[in-house]
């Protein structure tokens, strides 16, 4: 191949993907003339929107059926959820004030939120609810681990993220917007007029609505950050209720006019002009646009073909922004039966390992240290722009999850078991038992390359307690296992 | 099950196919797969595996400022848009934290004196003004990634320049199954589709856990299932194997640096210092990346005396002095460092003590052949009809100049045009 050519093929990348994607679909069986069978669909629907495969979720959906599974878990309020709140019993912080908050040591309450989210995420019946939070979690990146962040991002998490997950995105980013721990994050606790740091208008456009090329310029910058003078938090004094809640000091708030995305700001504004902000980005077409192709991301394809984009940035302007309507779009049969597999990230490989093993696991600390090592602790990314959701990022690390299926079932991550004699019971064959491995993880797909390098390593001894330890942590190591 | 392709598939087959022929053409045979026993590690006994020189990238992400690592003390602009946190002229006698003068012109800020020596051996260079040229990003992850990939944003590509760099050589030592290193949880774009590369975040512990008995049966298995599916996969596959075996064999945790080098005991020391071990037990490794995060200082930079910048740069100066002193002290392999980022700051202070994001900024290259002991620039000035939009320090220096003048000297690699393409550099005498 000429350089030339090298070149120009590089040019034609995303359409080289694109044909990968296609390649993967005709591998799929067939499915005749009409719509895909969704029914079919079920276990690639499940491995989508949870965080793994589980026995109790694929029955429930088999029940309920494609449409009628991702209605009920878009209806997240009405799943009871019965166990969490003993799960959770020990967090004390999470439902605590912003002064309480502050009494406590940063690292305990950074710590239970993080553990808190490992609980949910493996054992909450709300399994899109929980991706959703996962999602919003990364857009609108707060990384725990800074400063005001240690003690607020239980905050933002519960009044932000959570109540607004399935809701609105103009809600949500307005919520955002007023959000203590994102104030100090994105350093708009520190702008004032006249003295205006920048920090978070950028990313506010870049990261949370337009997209960095969604046709704003260092004067829409600029003019943002004056909108949003004034506003930040009210310092920690022990006792006060107002510390650590949202602070608007209007004589720090530059009253001029401005002129955001062509939009005249009258003068005068005060704490209004931040709202027509949140307006202006939230109906920007955009921020429709940023958005759906976000979700495609999540949930269909590294690459998501233009069309369907669209298609749910057409939803998100009908709708206003209603992010269940978007969700329901982007899961479509036809678009999901399309979608080619994408790469987990650590969380979601070592959740999807425990839920589907029927793993006990009583608390998040030995997760935590896992996810440690693999470098994916929920909410401790430092950029604003969120943990990545890129194969070329995560696919350079794999050892980690080498490691954490072998740790599980050795009982060396305490709390977590994992128990064979249960999984394998009256079972007595390599055959068997890498069947029985290949439904519970794999809903019957796992790869025949997998299941034969299983079986040979368990052939010499099936019912050696040891050997079928160790074909439990090579499943979950297994090649096959780490897509979805 | 298929998974999905990897985003730039095609590129990375590509990439690798002529990286092969390439190896295939320049090592003959030897480019067999390497048996388990055969890496000889000898701390002590180090001796020169290849003409080339080991590179090392280090990105300061978050965008360091760059008017405070090189001070252009000469020009006043500086002191007009930074009334608080400008480093002071050398000849302010009477303040104790000011910058040491290197040419008249510019100056170190009192948190990079260990730099110093370096810099008077002639082997630190500075680059200011630098960056990329046809870019007006102020996004810090559009800038990296277009840094990152070698192609300033112009031409999309999946890949990194380091990575192709290694694709479009064979091995400096043929055999080679570990020639990229990314000292991070996840692989760093530069070395995106280079062959035998992998990320390790901590090179002193990278081995398999679980029942040891059963260990070496469980790896062979991970090998079988790995083995028939396609890349990336695949290739991290092999690659975190042999790495198992090869960083098994140099004990980091009693590594002792040459020549009295002492390093801090922080993730970024950490990372050079194993770096340092890694270089010397000269298994072949030609790349590594390290990344040293925190630098996106909008508030609150500190004084030249102490603070937030401050003490990054002197963890940056003082860990960098220790690997220059490790490195040098005894012989060991040839090495560049090279210290960048996405780009520089506003060159005016914001309202918080702090800086946001600006445009033009400094780059460091370190190493024995590094024609240093300058700042090279052509310094477009700081007053605001100066500046990039009137507000940011130009860019007059591409980054690619100094990294093609590398690249080809120091690596002996004359693709340019696949490392950097659609860019023709212009070489600043950068290299011995």
């Amino acid at each position: 191949m000429s350089r030339r050519k090298f070149w120009r093929a590089l040019a034609g990348l995303s359409a080289a993907t694109e044909l990968g994607a296609r390649r993967t679909v005709l591998a799929s069986p067939p499915t005749g003339t009409g719509d895909p069978d969704p029914s079919a669909l079920l276990p690639k629907l499940l491995n989508r929107i949870t965080f793994g495969l589980n026995q109790t979720d694929l029955a429930a959906a088999a029940q309920r059926g494609y449409s009628g599974y991702i209605d009920y878990q878009l209806d997240y309020q009405n799943i009871a959820d019965t166990s969490m709140p003993s799960r959770l019993r020990f967090l004390t912080t999470l439902a605590m004030a912003p002064v309480d908050l502050y009494a406590m040591s940063s690292g305990q309450v950074l710590t239970e939120l993080i553990d808190a989210t490992i609980i949910r995420a493996i054992f909450s019946q709300r399994q899109l609810y929980e991706r959703m939070v996962e999602f919003w979690t990364d857009h609108f990146n707060i990384d725990i681990q800074n400063g005001q962040a240690r003690y607020l991002k239980t905050v933002d998490d519960r009044d932000v993220i959570r109540p607004n997950a399935l809701g609105f995105f103009p809600q949500l980013l307005a919520a955002s917007v007023a959000s203590p721990a994102m104030m100090y994050y994105l350093d708009n606790a520190l702008s004032t007029a006249g003295a205006i740091n920048e920090n978070y208008a950028r990313e506010l456009m870049e990261l949370h609505t337009l997209g960095v090329d969604g046709g704003y310029s260092q004067r829409d910058v600029n003019e943002v950050a004056r909108c949003l003078t004034g506003w930040g938090a009210y310092p920690y004094v022990v006792g006060d209720p107002l510390s650590g809640t949202l602070r608007f000091r209007p004589e720090m708030h530059d009253n001029g006019s401005k002129l955001v995305l062509g939009h005249v700001i009258p003068e005068g504004g005060g704490q209004n002009d931040a709202a027509m902000v949140v307006q202006i980005l939230a109906n920007h077409p955009s921020t429709a646009m940023f958005i759906a192709r976000k979700l495609c991301k999540r949930f269909l394809s590294y690459t998501p073909p233009d069309g369907v984009v669209k298609s749910v940035a057409a939803v998100y302007t009908a709708t206003g922004g209603d992010i269940k309507a978007m969700v329901r779009k982007v899961l479509a049969p036809e678009h999901l039966a399309d979608a080619p597999l994408k790469f987990k990230r650590p969380l979601h490989a070592c959740v999807s390992a425990l839920r589907s093993l029927s793993a006990e696991c009583l608390a998040g600390g030995p997760i935590r240290q896992q996810l440690q090592l693999a470098g994916h602790v929920p909410m401790s990314w430092g950029p604003p722009d969120g943990y990545p959701d890129s194969i070329d990022f995560w696919s350079g690390l794999i050892l980690p999850r080498w490691n954490y299926g072998a740790l599980m079932v050795a009982g060396s991550l305490a709390g977590v078991t994992v128990n064979p004699g249960t999984l394998f019971a009256g079972l007595t064959t390599a055959d068997q038992i890498v069947s029985r491995l290949n439904s519970l993880m794999f809903g019957g797909g796992m790869p025949e390359s997998d299941a034969a390098a299983l079986r040979a390593y368990l052939a010499p001894d099936p019912t050696s307690l040891q050997l079928q330890k160790d074909t439990i942590g090579l499943a979950v190591a297994s090649p096959g296992f780490q897509w979805y | 099950m298929n998974p999905e392709a990897c985003t730039g598939c095609a590129e990375y087959s590509e990439l690798s196919r002529r990286g092969f022929l390439q190896a295939a053409a320049g090592a003959g045979a030897a480019a067999a797969v390497l048996p388990a026993w055969l890496p000889r590690v000898a701390l002590a006994e180090s001796h020169r595996s290849s003409m080339r020189d080991v590179l090392v990238c280090v990105f300061l992400r978050g965008a360091a400022d760059g008017l405070t690592m090189c001070v252009p003390h000469g020009d006043s602009g500086y002191y007009a848009a930074r009334p608080t946190i400008a480093v002071a002229r050398p000849d302010q006698t009477t303040i104790s934290s000011r910058c040491i003068d290197l040419d008249g012109f510019f100056g170190l800020p009192p948190a990079m004196a260990p730099l110093l020596p370096a810099y008077t051996d002639e082997k630190l260079l500075i680059v200011h003004a630098c960056g990329i040229i046809n870019s007006d990003t102020r996004s810090h992850f559009d800038a990296q990634r277009f840094i990152e990939s070698g192609t300033g944003g112009e031409i999309p590509t999946a890949s990194g320049w380091l990575g192709r760099h290694l694709a479009v050589t064979g091995p400096s030592r043929p055999g080679s199954l570990l020639r990229g290193v990314g000292i991070s949880m996840g692989l760093q774009r530069s070395l995106y589709g280079g062959p035998s590369t992998i990320a390790v975040p901590d090179l002193a512990n990278f081995g398999l856990a679980g029942a040891q008995s059963t260990v070496a049966a469980r790896q062979e298995v991970l090998r079988t299932m790995h083995d028939q599916v396609a890349d990336p996969l695949r290739s991290t596959s092999d690659i975190t194997l042999a790495t198992i075996d090869l960083l098994r064999q140099i004990n980091f945790s009693t590594y002792q640096p040459a020549g009295g080098a002492t390093y801090q005991n922080v993730a970024f020391a950490t990372a050079l210092k194993s770096t340092a071990a890694l270089i010397k037990a000269d298994i072949g490794v030609e790349a590594v990346a390290i990344d040293y995060t925190g630098w996106d200082t909008h508030a609150n930079h500190g004084t030249a005396a102490g603070g937030w910048l401050y003490n990054l740069l002197y963890t940056l100066s003082y860990n960098l002095a220790a690997f220059y002193r490790d490195m040098t002290a005894a012989t060991a392999p040839n090495f560049v460092v090279l210290v960048m980022s996405e780009f520089g700051r506003r060159v005016a202070q914001n309202g918080s003590g702090g800086t946001d994001h600006g445009h033009g900024g400094a780059m460091l290259a370190l190493g024995n052949a590094i024609r240093g002991g300058r700042v090279v620039r052509d310094w477009p000035g700081l007053h605001t009809d100066q500046l990039f939009e009137g507000l940011d320090l130009q860019v007059t220096i591409d980054y690619r100049d100094i990294l093609a003048e590398i690249v080809q000297f120091r690596l002996g690699n004359y693709e340019l045009g696949t490392v950097f393409p659609g860019y023709d550099a212009t070489f600043r005498g950068v290299t011995i």
